[in-house]
């Protein structure tokens, strides 16, 4: 409810209301008046005594003569209050109530609904949430801040302050020391102790006499503190200065979510493809990841269970899968141990490459050490087979070494990291032409590696379709000895 | 003759009011003058030339708007800016008061800050 809603006199019976303790008070020989303030006490003496005197006698131009009385109450009253603190502290908590009687925009609790555009930094009106239980107060609060464009929401009690904390998104906190029910000092501790009401700045208000409590709660972690009555130059000031530590916050938090968001994005788009090891790595030097498409060596593996095909056909389907399920946990484990990264599932082949996204001089090295660790790794899947009652398998890789272009590949809706080449083909030619539980590399990769680590066999001249020089290769037997 | 010009000219006819304003607007810095209606604030005008003019619309004698068109019409004073003072939320007085001449408005009660602000304003716009 506004004030120009109500009709005149009513307007006049609340103004002398609201004004009755400062009527009361002025002449009480306990009160001291500081003589520079004298004239306007008076004067604000007189205009409320013709608000009572036009009550009693109505002239003609009610209205008209109201206001102009209005006009007087509210010069005085804010001139007083400009030099408050020279006033006896009964007439300080005097003025509060005739200010907000005389007001012409009374502000409801209700703040209006938030855009979400981002506010530039300074001088940026913001959302004050006014903790306090005296109704005059909050009001006053609302009044002065709501001029300087701030959305002001208020709570009287320290209960309804954590309310509204919970469900609104709030600024600055101007909170009252002295409450019935939970006290600032209380509320205060509370915002300290919840993750998200942390940052939230709090000027805490109360009265001269309260110092003491006043340090404890900036020790407590309160931003800083306002004597009753305020000075509304300082309230703005520490207002803005509130408002500008929380848009910080804002934008600190706003960053670290993004890089959040970013680490989230790398770790969906590799950890099926890469060790976590590699996808560390990745995190901590995003920047030195292309994953828009690049040409570089990569060392690509093949392998698979050799006659699946036929063997799957003669069992049931979920044995199958439980058969295949338990082969490929062993060798996902072994690659990544080796730092590959698995570009695809193909039934029962695995195709991984080393050396992407991430290079290194070892990348050959590691995928011969890796191809040997599966062969080894054969013989426990087949134990766990035996006793499964499912079949023994046996198992081939072919290795080769090449230049392929390595990135996202894909649509937008399903894009995944994986190389294409004319190497990754040679390499599936290679695999088709490998021997049961033979590790077979092309001469292309053999020739990286270090001296004397692997033992290889005799080479092999293969003829493959659709390529027109033949391939030279090496079967792998070990390591040296 | 070589006393500074007032800064202001307040025209009100209401004592309380007056008062007030002339004791925060003194407050404020400013050499203040006063009129009580239409007539003597023209002559005001002209005998003190004040930088602005503050005045209430509802005024005995002559009437603000009058007063100020009058003023406006007259190439002696019609450089002073008048603000017009108009009651609160009465939309159609502050339309009058602009198209009276009245180079801007404040409504009643005053917003003082804001009165100030615009007194500010158009002192140094005339300097």
């Amino acid at each position: 409810m506004t004030a120009e809603t109500d009709q005149p006199e009513q307007w006049a019976s609340r103004i002398l209301a609201a004004a009755a303790p400062f009527l009361a008070a002025i002449h009480r020989p306990t009160v001291s008046i500081e003589p520079s303030l004298a004239g306007d006490i008076e004067a604000l003496e007189d205009a409320l005594l013709r608000v009572q005197e036009l009550q009693r006698a109505p002239s003609s131009d009610f209205h008209h003569d109201l206001l102009n009385l209005i006009g007087a109450i509210r010069g005085y009253s804010e001139m007083l209050y400009d030099d408050s603190a020279l006033l006896h502290p009964t007439l300080q908590d005097a003025l509060p109530p005739i200010l907000v009687s005389v007001s012409g925009t009374r502000v409801t609790h209700e703040a209006p609904s938030q855009s979400n555009q981002p506010l530039p930094l300074s001088d940026a009106p913001g959302v004050i949430l006014a903790v306090d239980d005296m109704p005059e107060n909050r009001e006053l609060i609302s009044r002065l801040l709501s001029r300087a464009g701030h959305t002001v929401i208020s709570a009287e009690s320290g209960e309804e302050a954590l309310e509204l904390l919970e469900t609104r998104g709030v600024d600055v906190v101007l909170l009252d020391l002295m409450m019935p029910g939970i006290g600032g000092a209380e509320v205060l501790k509370i915002m300290k102790e919840h993750e998200g009401l942390r940052a939230t700045p709090v000027i805490m208000i109360s009265g001269r006499q309260d110092m003491d409590q006043i340090i404890a709660c900036i020790q407590a972690g309160a931003d800083d503190y306002l004597l009753k009555p305020f000075n509304p130059v300082l309230l703005q000031a520490r207002i803005s200065a509130g408002i500008e530590r929380k848009r910080w916050h804002d934008r600190e938090e706003d960053y670290r979510e993004q890089l959040e968001r970013n680490e989230r994005f790398i770790r969906q788009t590799f950890g099926r493809y890469l060790s976590d090891e590699i996808v560390e790595q990745l995190l901590e030097a995003p920047e030195g990841l292309e994953l828009g498409g690049d040409l570089r060596e990569v060392t690509i593996m093949m392998s698979d269970i050799c006659g699946f095909t036929s063997l799957a056909e003669h069992l049931p389907p979920p044995q199958v899968v439980s058969l295949l399920n338990g082969y490929f946990e062993q060798m996902t484990g072994i690659i990544f141990d080796h730092q590959g990264t698995i570009d695809e599932f193909l039934g029962d082949a695995i195709l991984a490459v080393f050396g992407a996204p991430r290079r290194s001089e070892k990348d050959p090295e590691r995928a011969v050490r890796c191809a040997l660790a599966m062969r080894d790794a054969m013989a426990t899947v087949n134990t766990a087979n035996k006793a499964a009652g499912l079949p023994v398998l046996s198992q081939r890789i072919a290795l080769n070494t090449g230049m392929v272009i390595a990135g996202n590949i894909g649509s937008e809706q399903r894009a995944k990291y994986g190389c294409v080449g004319h190497a990754m083909n040679v390499t599936s030619r290679i695999e088709g032409q490998t021997e049961v539980n033979e590790i077979l590399i092309a001469d292309a990769t053999a020739r990286l590696l270090p001296a004397g680590v692997f033992e290889l066999g005799a080479p092999r001249e293969l003829v493959v379709k659709g390529i027109e020089d033949t391939i030279l290769t090496y079967p792998v037997l070990g390591l040296t000895q | 003759m070589n006393a500074q010009p007032p800064s202001i000219l307040l025209v009100e006819d209401n004592e309380v009011n007056r008062a007030m304003l002339v004791r925060r607007l003194e407050r404020a810095g400013h050499r203040v003058i006063t009129a009580n209606d239409g007539e003597a604030a023209l002559d005001a005008m002209h005998t003190h030339r004040p930088a602005v003019v503050l005045m209430d619309m509802n005024l005995p004698i002559k009437d603000g708007w009058t007063a100020c068109k009058e003023a406006k019409n007259n190439e002696q004073i019609s450089h002073i800016p008048i603000i017009a003072l108009t009651a609160h939320a009465m939309e159609e007085d502050k339309a009058k008061a602009l198209a009276a001449g009245c180079s801007d408005y404040a409504t009643k009660p005053v917003d003082f800050p804001d009165l100030l602000e615009k007194i500010a304003g158009w002192i140094d716009a005339n300097a």
